[in-house]
């Protein structure tokens, strides 16, 4: 533990490694107060079921070979009409039970990021191995002095860190919202934003 | 009397017997991972393909920052070589078709974006810990 000390104290950004720290343990506390709120009721349980099953049957009901009779087609369409509202409609009430219980871990992020906006205010904490693009320098230059694009601010560093640990802690955990969900996956697929 | 005990006595043994090839038939988790032949479902192989994005990520995060490589065209060498590792483990490996999960894009998009910011942090990380 002494050899430890001097160890970090020779780096010049260790301050990253405390930024990563605190998102990591913010990260456990999110999820721990996600599913203390959320996923460990039945409401939340029960949704998520329905939705995958009316996501499934979705799928099966699409991929069956279309019947020739324009009658059958006509119900079949009706049939997946039903099942897609169904499906939104369930999407729905999972995202506003979550959307309730989300604000008490948007709190906790807002006072989580306000305290590492107070410690490391103006202070360059890591070192960015590109030169990012100007919409991405209005993040990983924000708050610093000088004209480096390659210094790191606390801020960009704290959203690397939020995304990638809470997404795949989520998806360790189980916590991911289904893939038939509407707005689930996609190109971008952030943290569940309902429990921000 | 004898002759339905010993129906059943042949039943039985017929049913461990069947039971005892099943077990060895079914394949490991492990092993369904490199078996072209097993059977996927959306989730499952979702859920595979993204966490190979992260491995890549994670080590090519790692790898990046020791050298260390410099400048942006390095993202874009990340996603080509982790876009062609997943392609090709569900193209070549798996040999899925890919029509039955969405299209290519549904299943090279999956853990992409994670695995971007996962990649970012660790060759930042290690850029700036062991070459300042």
């Amino acid at each position: 533990m002494a050899t430890a000390i001097p160890l970090f104290a020779s780096f010049k950004y260790t301050d990253s490694l405390t930024v990563v720290g605190i998102s990591f343990c913010t990260a456990l506390v999110c999820e721990a107060i996600s599913w203390i709120l959320i996923y460990r009721t039945s409401s939340y349980k029960s949704l998520k079921s329905s939705i995958d099953k009316a996501s499934r049957k979705l799928e099966t009901m699409k991929t069956d070979n279309p019947s020739s009779k324009l009658t059958n087609k006509k119900s079949k369409t009706k049939k997946i009409d039903r099942v897609v509202s169904s499906l939104k409609e369930s999407s729905r009430d999972l995202s506003l039970f979550k959307f309730k219980s989300g604000a008490v871990v948007a709190l906790v992020l807002f006072v989580v990021f306000g305290l590492l906006n107070s410690l490391f205010e103006g202070k360059v904490v890591a070192k960015l191995p590109f030169h990012p693009v100007t919409i991405v320098r209005k993040m990983s230059h924000r708050g610093l002095k000088g004209d480096d694009s390659t210094d790191c601010s606390m801020a960009f560093l704290y959203l690397l860190c939020s995304i990638s640990i809470r997404t795949n802690l989520q998806k360790f955990l189980g916590f991911s919202p289904p893939r038939g969900a509407a707005g689930a996956g996609g190109l971008f697929p952030m943290p569940d934003p309902k429990t921000n | 009397m004898r002759e339905s005990k010993s129906a059943k006595l042949n039943q039985l043994q017929q049913q461990q017997q069947d039971n005892h090839q099943n077990v060895h038939l079914s394949p490991s988790k492990l092993a369904k991972l490199f078996d072209p032949d097993a059977s996927w479902d959306k989730d499952q192989l979702g859920d595979v393909l993204h966490w190979i994005r992260q491995v890549v990520g994670l080590i090519c995060g790692l790898l990046w920052g020791s050298i260390p490589l410099v400048g942006g065209i390095w993202i874009i060498l990340f996603l080509a070589i982790s876009s062609g590792i997943v392609y090709g483990y569900y193209a070549m490996i798996l040999k899925v078709d890919e029509e039955d999960f969405g299209g290519h894009a549904a299943l090279l998009q999956e853990g992409l974006f994670a695995s971007l910011t996962l990649f970012l942090l660790a060759w930042i990380l290690v850029y700036s810990l062991a070459h300042f």
